[in-house]
Formats: C-alpha cells, structure tokens, sequence
C-alpha cells in the first residue's frame, strides 16, 4: 500500500496510460450558484492517470467534476482540457472525456441496452457499423455482453452501473470522471466495479465516499468549502480526510 | 403493461418495416369509419382477428392484451343500445373492435426503436414549419417510454412506504413525492444527456443551445 | 427547449402514464374514476402551459405508437378515432390553459388555502370546462350522438374530476413548497 506510483495504482502498462492521460487545468475557477460558492477561486492541475477527490458533502467536488465537461459553467476562471476550453469547446471535450454519473438510472435513456449504448456514439456521428462494432467491444470489454438485447428495467443496480459505464467506454475517452460510482452498488458490485477501475488504461478522476477504492491512488485531493486543503498521495490525505471529518 | 409491446417473431408483418404498417392502419381505421353495412363491417372484424392471429400470438394471448379496450367497447355498444338502438351498436362494436384488432398487430410486431425512427421521420416536416425539433422530440418520447417502468417502481416504492406510515389510502402522499422526485431527477437526467454528446452533431443549431 | 425541459417532459409524460396504472376507483353508478386526467391537469399545474401541454403531447405521441399507456391498458391508433379521442385531444387545451392560468392566478405570496383555491380553479378550467367541451363536440359530432346525449353521458365524471382538480391544487402548492420550478 505504501507504493503510490502509477504503474501500481492501476496494474496496466504505465506508459501507455501517460498517452491516454489529458491534462486539466483550472485557472481561478469560482463558481456562484443561488447564492452560495459552490468553488471558490480554485486553480489546480490535473495530468495523472488516477485521480482521487474527497470531501464533505456540499464541498464542491461534484461541481468540480461538472466543471470539466461544460455541464456546469464557472462564474469566474477558465477550465481547460488539453488546451480546449471546457466551456466553449464542450463538444470536443465530451467526446474524449467520459463521465459516469452516481445514479446510472439518470444516465440510461434508452429502454434497450444495445439501444442505449449507441446513444452517445450516434451524437458523436459515427456510422452504422462503427456503432455496432463498439457496442460489442464495449459490452465484451466489461464482460456483459449476454445483456445486449435486454430491457433496462429488468437489470440490477450493478448491472446498470456498468450498462451506463459501456456507454461511456465506447466513445473510447481517454479520460472518465467518476462522480460516487460506487454510492448505489452492494458489496459485490462495489469490488467489481474497483476491478473494472483498477484494469482500466484511461485517465480517471474518481469522486468518492468510498475511501478503500481510492486507497492505492497516486494522487489525492480534499476539497472543503470549494477550496483545496489537502493534495497528495492516498494515504496522506485520507488521513487528513478521516482525521478532519471526527 | 407497458410491458405488452413487441414480441419478437418472424411473421410477415413483422419482417415488414414499420412505416407501411402505421400507414396501412391508419387507412384501414379512416376507411372502416365509413362503412356503416353490418355484413361488410363483420367481415373486415374477421380479417382483422386474421392479421391478429398472423403475428403468431394466440386467441388467448389477443384476448390478455386487449382486455382493457374490450371492457371500454362493452360498455360502449351497451350505452349505444340503450340510448340509440342496436343496429347502431353492433356497427360501432365491430368497427372499433376491427380497428383495435388491427392495431394490436402493429403493436405487436414493431420494436421501440423502429417505432422512435419512424416518429423522427413523421416530426420532420413539423420541424421544417419550426413548429418543434425532430431530434428533441423524438428523444422525448424514447425517454417517457424508458422511464416508465422506473416511474411506475418508484410509485409502488413510496406507496409502500407510506402504507408503513398509515397513510396508504392517500392520493396526496403518494403524488407529492413522485413529483419531487421526477423533478429532481430532471435535473441529473439533463446533465447526463449533454455529457452524452446530445444534440447529434449534424443536429447542432444556435437554438439548441443549452440555457 | 433545453435539455431539462426535454427531461422534465419525458418524465412527467411517464408520471402520468403511470398514474393510469394505479388502480382505478369506482365511483357511484359505476363510473371508474382514474388518476391519469388529474396527471394531466399536474402537468399544467407545476411545469406550466408550454411543458404542460408538451407532456400530453408525447403520451398522446405513445398512444399513436401502439404502447398502452392509457388507463385500462387502451392505446393504439385506434383510441384517435374511438369515441373517447375528444377528450384525448382535448388533454393538449387543457393542460396548456390551466398552466396559463396558474401562472395568472396564483399569487405565491397569499397563504395555503388562498393558493389551493386559485390553482383549483385553474385546473377547473382547464382539466374539466375546456376538456368537456372537447370530448362532447367530439362525442355529438364525430361519433354522431347528439349534444345533449353526449353531454348526459360525460355528467356523470364531473364529481370525480372535480375532486381530482382539488387533489392536484393541493399536490401542486406541496410539491412548490418542496422544489423551487418555474412554469413555462
């Protein structure tokens, strides 16, 4: 647990991660919502293949996360995603920025599994036989293949949460932002999905309660009241983390 | 009940594509609203227990799927009985008896996503009057059909719940919080469908713009 | 339409093919009364006339898909033009006129009781005089009763709909206590 270095964190190749990891910048990023300062002028970098985020509830972490794919437009600063402003950019950004949302009944639309996978690929204008392809290779990458053709609602938590995590995956991104993936996932599902994490090449900023699936992260931020008190590798700031939050 | 849609099978319908199928019912359905001769009406409600039973799904299953229309032509041909007289009941009976018959099979041998293509088709030419967006408008539609049965989870879920708390005979405690939830869910629901990439690329336009 | 509006819609459009699939109530002299028509009066009431009438139009769109999503497991083209289609079209009027008129009427500074009455009326107006009107011209002309026969056949659904119009006055001003929403 002591070794925090990359190669580690995820047990995939370590070089080829540093090609597919984009680097993430916020300049003095405030963010202002109904009164209440949800970032407060928050400038930090983001280049490492694993990334933790820890915090309170109401800290501003989903809101970071948000912030990098456009969903949530700063009051004050810039983000930018290699070079690309998330805002103005978004396009571009999405389509190589992933994201899994906490409650994968949110992210689902389409009643189908195979229908819904295609969803994003079809927004991002691919044609018929990519589409198809990289259903496949998405639902075999993740090992359900056998659930293309069935109805959303007849799956389980679990299964939705990687049903939503197919979809995410077949855009290939080459950075997924994870907001509490685990939050709805019993015990079982909650490993299978650290060991989906755990094999994935991409970049991946994890947002999380779930301190033992940031354990073994290089790299981990506490955020507080929109600002950053703590940065540095998992054992370090989870421990700040419980010892702040007594 | 939402449940009761396509059942996959290899009749001739359901090789046929969706499109002819709808507009084959609509002139089937327009066109038996002007008959009125009982001879000719009972033949076309046979033919069309025919096509019913083309799709392969049995009497019985037929009889399951559209219990709910037969109650309401029940009571229908009743009431025209009564307050009209018979010949007029038996018309309107085998009439919209025909015509549901006919649309079961439709129903019955067209997937959701062929049925959501042929909507984008069909709100096109609204969209060139400016009237509404294909695109939006028919992901609407696959939406509601989606979260039915998730709707429909989460209303026994807090009928349950607040059958725990002795209020299961109220309408306001079961409606209230299904209508906070939906409207907070619409708001995640949002968020994720813009991460998605929606709107389509060649679908982009100046109006499309989110807020 | 933004991305919310079209969430909000879709799900909306679900409550109210949800609500046709709780039980019905029969009512005196048989007449069942069903959630689905107080859906529709809720769609006005809390999203407003635009979304409102936006959300019948996509279940009145699911209907034309052949999915039974009206109460009593009814859909298909053939409900367009069965005898009760009046009231399916006029469910499009009537959500869009009771949101235009709780945008008009309610004014959120009075008390409760104040507030229910005034969005009561609204979903009168719009849920039950605009929809009638609908579904007996419907009723009289295309299916060829007669007006006075089609207005004695719908009379007797206008206590359970008025009961239906308070119910969802009073959801309405609970469910805006609990989230913030703008009508549109």
């Amino acid at each position: 647990m002591s070794d925090t270095s990359p190669e580690r964190a995820g047990g995939a190749d370590g070089a080829d991660r540093d090609a597919l990891a984009q680097t993430i910048v916020f300049s003095g990023v405030s963010v202002v919502r109904d009164g209440r300062t949800a970032l407060d002028r928050l400038s930090i970098g983001f280049e490492e293949t694993r990334i933790g985020i820890v915090g309170l509830n109401g800290s501003g972490k989903s809101t970071l996360l948000k912030c990098i794919i456009g969903l949530v437009k700063p009051t004050a600063g810039t983000i930018t995603v290699d070079g690309r402003d998330a805002v103005g950019e978004a396009r571009a950004v999405r389509r190589s920025t992933g994201f899994l949302f906490q409650d994968p009944d949110n992210q689902i639309v389409m009643p189908l599994v195979g229908e819904d996978l295609a969803f994003g690929l079809k927004n991002h204008g691919f044609s018929k036989a990519e589409i198809g392809a990289r259903v496949d290779a998405a639902l075999t990458r993740l090992a359900i293949g056998h659930l293309a053709d069935r109805r959303i609602h007849e799956l389980s938590g679990g299964e939705k949460q990687l049903v939503a995590l197919a979809g995410v995956l077949a855009l290939t991104p080459k950075t997924v932002l994870f907001d509490e993936p685990t939050a709805h996932l019993d015990l079982k599902n909650r490993n299978r999905l650290r060991d989906v994490l755990h094999a994935m090449p991409e970049q991946a900023i994890v947002v999380s309660h779930d301190l033992d699936l940031l354990a073994d992260f290089p790299r981990v931020v506490l955020i507080e009241a929109g600002r950053i008190v703590h940065d540095g590798p998992a054992a370090e700031t989870l421990a700040r983390h419980r010892e702040a939050s007594r | 009940m939402i449940a009761a849609l396509a059942r996959p099978g290899t009749s001739a319908l359901h090789r046929t594509p969706a499109a002819p199928k709808l507009l084959g019912l609509a002139v089937a359905a327009t066109a038996l609203f002007f008959v009125d001769h009982h001879g000719l009406l009972a033949a076309a409600f046979v033919a069309a227990l025919a096509v019913a039973r083309s799709t392969g799904a049995s009497f019985a299953a037929i009889g399951r799927d559209l219990r709910g229309p037969a109650v309401v032509l029940a009571v229908l041909g009743l009431a025209d009985w009564v307050m009209v007289d018979r010949a007029t009941a038996v018309t309107v009976v085998l009439r919209l008896g025909a015509i549901a018959l006919l649309a079961h099979a439709v129903t019955v041998t067209t997937s959701t996503a062929e049925l959501g293509e042929v909507l984008e088709r069909l709100f096109r030419p609204a969209e060139r009057l400016g009237l509404l967006d294909a695109t939006r408008a028919a992901l609407t539609v696959t939406l509601a059909i989606r979260f039915v049965p998730l709707i429909v989870e989460e209303a026994r879920a807090i009928r349950e719940a607040q059958a725990a708390r002795g209020l299961e005979g109220s309408i306001v405690a079961l409606v209230v919080p299904l209508m906070v939830r939906v409207i907070v869910r619409s708001e995640a629901l949002a968020d994720a469908i813009d991460a998605r990439g929606f709107p389509p690329e060649h679908a982009v336009s100046s109006t499309n713009e989110r807020r | 339409m933004t991305t919310r509006d079209l969430g909000l819609v879709a799900l909306m459009a679900a409550v109210i093919v949800a609500l046709g699939a709780v039980p019905a109530i029969p009512l005196a002299g048989g007449v069942p009364i069903t959630l689905q028509s107080m859906g529709v009066m809720l769609a006005g009431l809390v999203l407003g006339p635009r979304r409102g009438a936006a959300t019948v139009l996509v279940v009145i769109a699911l209907v034309a898909l052949g999915l039974p999503v009206l109460s009593g497991g009814r859909g298909g083209l053939a409900v367009f033009v069965g005898p009760t289609a009046g009231f399916l079209f006029g469910w499009v009027l009537a959500a869009f006129v009771t949101g235009f008129l709780a945008q008009v009427l309610e004014a959120t500074e009075k008390s409760t009781l104040v507030r229910t009455a005034q969005l009561t009326l609204a979903a009168i107006a719009g849920g039950i005089v605009v929809l009638y009107l609908c579904g007996i011209l419907w009723l009289a002309f295309f299916v060829k009763m007669g007006l006075a026969k089609a207005f004695m056949v719908s009379l007797p659904f206008v206590p359970g709909d008025l009961a239906k119009a308070i119910v969802a006055a009073l959801v309405t001003v609970k469910v805006r206590q609990a989230v913030a929403i703008e009508r549109r």
